[in-house]
Order: C-alpha cells, then structure tokens, then sequence
C-alpha cells in the first residue's frame, strides 16, 4: 500500500515539471493558435535548442584554453536569438510559401524540416543519451521529507517569468496586438493594415525564441537523444489541448495536468508513465477536442 | 480483343506483365544484390501507395502507418509462438491492423485536419508502449523491450521473402487502381476537395473514409508481416519507430501525390536514394529530408505530376525554343 506521504514528491515534481511542459506547450499554441499549423518539427526544434546548450556547455570554450565552461542557462544569450533567427527564417523562406501551396503542404514542409533538424543532430552529436550537467543539476532544497530539485524550480519559474511576459507582450505592444489580431482573423488585421506575412515570421519566431528555453530546461531535467523530439511534441500537444489555444493560464495548467500524470505514471514504471501520457492525449482529444479549458 | 481485368482498366497489362517479370526475375539469374533492391522497392512502394490513397485521395493525413507496420509483424511473430503457420500469420497482421484501425477510426474520425492527424501520430506511440508491457508469450529473457526472434523465420528463404513483398505490392497497386476506378474513389475525391458539398450531394463521408482507412491498414499490415518476415527480429522501439511513416511521405510526395503512378516513381527514387545513399551513413535520411522540401515548394504535384504538366508551360517551350534554336543553329551552318 503506497503511503500518503510518498505521494508528496511525485505531487510536487509532477507541478514542477508542467512548467517545463507548459514551455514546450507555449511555443507549440503560438504557431497553431496564428497560423493554425501543428508545428510537428516542434519537438525537435526544442532538442535542437537542447543540443546548442549542450554544444556550448560542454568544453567548447575550454577547446580554446578559456578557464571555464558557458553555463547552460547563460548560453541561452546566444541560443535565444538563434533560434529566433531560425524560426523566422523557417517561416519567411519554408512555411509562407507552403501556405500557398496547399492545404497539407505545411505539414509534410515541417515533417520535412524535422527529418533535417534529427539527422543533423544524429550526425553531430550521435545517437547517445546526453544530458545537461552544470555542477547545480544535482542540488535540491531539503524540505521536511521532501527533496526538491534546484533545476526543476528554475524550469518552473522559467515558465511563470515566460508566461508573463508573453502575455504582457501580446496585449500591450503593437507587435503582440497585431499577432492576436491575425490569430482571430487573418484578413480582418490584413484589411487593417497588418503586414501579416510578417506577423506570421514573427510568431514562428517567439515560438521558437520560447523553444529555446523549454530546450535549455528540458536538458537540464531529462536525458535527451536526437529521437526524442516526437516524444515532447505529444506532451506538448497534449499540453496545448488540455489548455486551450489562445490561454497562457491554461496551458501552464495543461502543462502541470502532464506534469502529474507522468510522475504519478512514473510510480508504476517508466513504461506506464508514457503510455498513460499519451493516452490522455487520445482521450482528450477524442472526447473534447477544442480542448477542457478551451473556448 | 481488349485485355483488361475490370477495374483496372489500361493499367492492367503493364500491371499483370510488371508482375509476372518481377516474380521470374530471380529464377533466371538475377543478381542477388537485386533482391534487397526490389524487396525494398516493394515495401516503399506499398507504404507510399496506401499513404497517397489516405492523402492523396480520401483527404486524411495519417500518420499512423507504422502502428500497423508494428501489428501486422508483432501479430506474425506472436503467432508463430502459438504454432500459427507464419503465411497465415501475415494474412492475421492484415486483419489485426484492419481491425485496430476500425475500432481507432470511430474517435479519430471526430476530429478535423491537424487535430486528425496528430491523433493518429499519437496511435504507434500508444502501441510502442503496449507492446513494451504487454508480453503474450511469456517466455523469460525475450518479449517486452528485448523483442522477439520470430519462430521457424528461417524456413522461408530471400526469394520466398521476395516473391510475398512483391504479392503485397501488386496487392497494394491494385487497391490504388480499383478504388480510383471505383464509386468509392469517385466519392473520395469528391470528399477529398470539398467534405461538405460531397455529404450534401449524398456521399456518406463517415463509410468512405471508413473503408479507405482500413483497407490501407490491411495492406500495410500485411507489408509489416513481410518487413518483419524478412529481419525475423521484432522490437517495440523500432516496429513503431516513425521510419516507415516518413518513406511512405518522402515517396508520395517525391513522386507526385495526387498523380497516377506518382507512388511508382516515388518508390524507385527513395529505393535509388536508399542504397545510393547507404555508403553516406548519416546523411543519407537529411539528404532525403532537404528533397522532401524542396519538391514540395517547388514542384508540389511531385516529379511525375511535374513532368506530366511540363507540357506547354514555360519550361517546357523555353526548352522547346532553345531545342528548335539549336537546330536552326546547326541547320544554318550546314547551309554555310
């Protein structure tokens, strides 16, 4: 019989990690949310951004008699605008022209775009199990029985600090307003004098910009490979439905509602743990669709 | 005298005599080598003919093929387990994927463009994770994560092997060319350009969709007998491995999606690209990643539909022009 006090640290880092999730999650709804495009290379572009900190952080700068390692989380100076490059680019040069083609061309476009994204970071970076190991990844604060992990906080107030300023960003810059405006109706903001082609660049951008901190913070939190990318789009997936698109609050709750079953699925063994993940996936999106806290 | 089996129309000599060569081909001295190509070249084009009958024609984007890759060789491996003769096995991995994909039709159906088809990413998943827990067999240190070897594999020798892919195939040809001549591909289409004029027009949308979906997981799960035949080793991570799901797109799409015999054409570059590819280990699925893009931004109806529309557009009289040039050319120096 399971004790209830040992439900305690799967309860608390069950809460820790949605907000990891809840980051996947974010960059993920921008894109659907905007443009209505699962962005099925999502997981991937998260791993990519995982590999950078990894590239960064693990003896490159000692490959040049530099006394030190960049810390993950201070290279996300240098993975933020990357990845915010990346994705613009991705959508001014790939998706925007694959909008035209036709309906499903975008999809198999980022279909495309993940097949790319895995084998250059197999090639790279082998098919080895890799993680994040700044000297903090193992130090957690002792409370009572409990023990929590540093990095687990940081992810999570990495998603509070992100889910505010997204949501600040979208309602009071002219930038944010413009993306909302395109999200509700295209050629309303088009007729309004919104460049959309360019808040559509923009979204894919932030999305992205976003992924590169879900990246950095998932490195930190689990091993990671090259294949892992489809796991994490169906998590985040799951988060975006659960949530609801257009809802910051929801998908920080989509992505806690993640976080607790796979540490409570974590309980029976690691198989159960994602099995239960995606049949939750299923099961909401069979049964509500528009998502359970969705408009 | 017209030589044509019904439904398939003037594709059934070129079809019956493709197959009558391909099945001699290596009792008269084909090169070894040529056995995994062709073998190869089967199952890709099985795959990309299923995926183009869901994408191309009925307007579902699955993504779940490899789900019934993986039910189609885990049902022909357990079977051979409990004695079931491994023929017979394969013929069950159809009818389980059939049956899987009838009972998973009915949620999935719900839903509605990418919301359809991530809820078929998510099905090989779920099977992934089945199929790591559930061990019917029993038998300690195998099942689970460490797969099963499959019993009595090695009866059948490379050209049994090879003459089932090539039968799974022409199944899988025929199924494109019978329900494209068929009311059934008439009603897909319609359903595939515009799903509420054709239900308004008496086409039950729901049936349609029904039978597309689980005919193709028929065949494909008879192809996942065969994979699975041939390697006589099955693992849960990568029978529900996204890899097969990714040809069928790359051959589709390279091909021509929407075209007639646009899969062939697929098929044969992917098989070409695959071992041409195998001495670049690494590159090889990037390189095919790169063309995926690029044929689909540049020539969207693929390589056969491009060369297919080549005719009269500007291209093709530029090259017409630069063509009858060159003969003027030469024409005018022979008078000089």
């Amino acid at each position: 019989m399971i004790d209830i006090s040992s439900l305690a640290g799967p309860l608390v880092n069950g809460i820790l990690w949605g907000g990891l999730f809840a980051l996947i999650g974010m960059g993920l709804s921008l894109v659907f949310g905007v443009m209505n495009l699962i962005n099925v290379a999502h997981g991937d572009l998260v791993i990519l951004a995982t590999y950078f900190a990894f590239f960064l952080s693990t003896g490159l700068f000692m490959r040049y008699n530099l006394p030190f390692d960049m810390d993950p989380i201070l290279s996300l100076v240098i993975i933020i605008p990357v990845m915010f490059g990346l994705g613009y680019a991705i959508q001014k040069f790939l998706m925007s022209r694959a909008f035209k083609v036709s309906a499903e061309a975008p999809l198999i476009i980022a279909f495309g775009i993940s097949l790319i994204i895995q084998n250059v970071a197999l090639r790279f970076w082998t098919p080895m199990s890799r993680s994040l190991t700044p000297p903090y990844v193992l130090d957690a604060f002792v409370i009572g029985p409990l023990r929590i992990r540093v990095v687990y906080v940081i992810a999570f107030v990495a998603a509070l600090i992100i889910v505010f300023l997204l949501r600040e960003f979208l309602r009071r810059t002219y930038l944010g307003r413009a993306i909302s405006a395109t999200a509700q109706n295209k050629s309303a903001a088009h007729l309004m004098g919104v460049n959309t082609g360019r808040v559509y660049a923009f979204a894919f951008a932030i999305s992205m910009a976003v992924a590169a901190v879900a990246g950095v913070c998932l490195g930190l939190i689990f091993s990671f490979t090259p294949e892992k990318g489809i796991q994490f789009l169906i998590i985040a997936f799951g988060v975006v439905i659960i949530g609801g698109l257009g809802s910051m609050v929801g998908t920080l709750l989509g992505g806690i509602i993640m976080g607790l079953v796979m540490t409570f699925g974590g309980l029976i063994d690691t198989n159960w743990q994602m099995l239960l993940v995606y049949l939750v996936v299923i099961v909401v999106l069979a049964a509500r669709p528009q998502g359970i806290l969705g408009r | 005298m017209k030589l044509t089996i019904p439904g398939l129309g003037r594709w059934s000599v070129p079809l019956v005599v493709a197959i009558v060569v391909l099945a001699v081909l290596p009792q008269v001295g084909m090169p070894r080598a040529w056995i995994t190509y062709l073998f190869q070249f089967f199952m890709i084009l099985t795959v990309a003919n299923i995926w183009s009958l869901h994408a191309g024609r009925s307007g579902m984007i699955t993504l779940c093929l490899a789900g019934f890759i993986g039910l189609g060789g885990y049902t022909m491996t357990i079977g051979s387990y409990f004695g079931i003769p491994i023929p017979l096995g394969i013929v069950l991995g159809g009818v389980i994927a059939a049956v899987f994909a009838f009972l998973v039709f009915f949620p999935v159906y719900r839903l509605k463009g990418v919301y359809f088809a991530i809820a078929t990413l998510v099905l090989p998943q779920i099977l992934q994770y089945v199929f790591l827990i559930w061990d019917p067999v029993g038998i300690p240190l195998i099942g689970g994560g460490a797969g099963y070897t499959v019993i009595g594999g090695t009866l059948f020798s490379r050209i049994d092997v090879y003459w089932m892919a090539l039968a799974v195939a022409a199944l899988s040809m025929i199924v494109i060319l019978v329900v494209s001549k068929s009311k059934l591909g008439l009603g897909l289409a319609a359903i595939r350009d515009n799903d509420n004029a054709a239900a308004s027009s008496g086409v039950d949308v729901f049936r349609l969709k029904l039978y597309s979906f689980v005919i193709g997981a028929f065949v494909v799960g008879l192809a996942g007998g065969v994979l699975y035949l041939r390697s006589q080793y099955i693992q849960p991570i990568t029978a529900f491995s996204i890899g097969w799901q990714m040809t069928a797109i790359l051959a589709a799409v390279i091909g021509g999606l929407r075209i007639q015999g646009g899969p062939i054409v697929g098929a044969i570059i992917l098989t070409f690209l695959h071992f041409w590819l195998a001495g670049y280990p690494g590159y090889s699925m990037l390189i095919q990643g790169i063309i995926l893009v690029v044929i689909m931004l540049t020539v969207p109806q693929g390589i056969a539909g491009g060369i297919g529309r080549l005719r009269g557009t500007r291209v093709h009289r530029t090259a017409l022009q630069l063509a009858t040039g060159i003969a003027d050319r030469i024409r005018g120096k022979d008078n000089v």
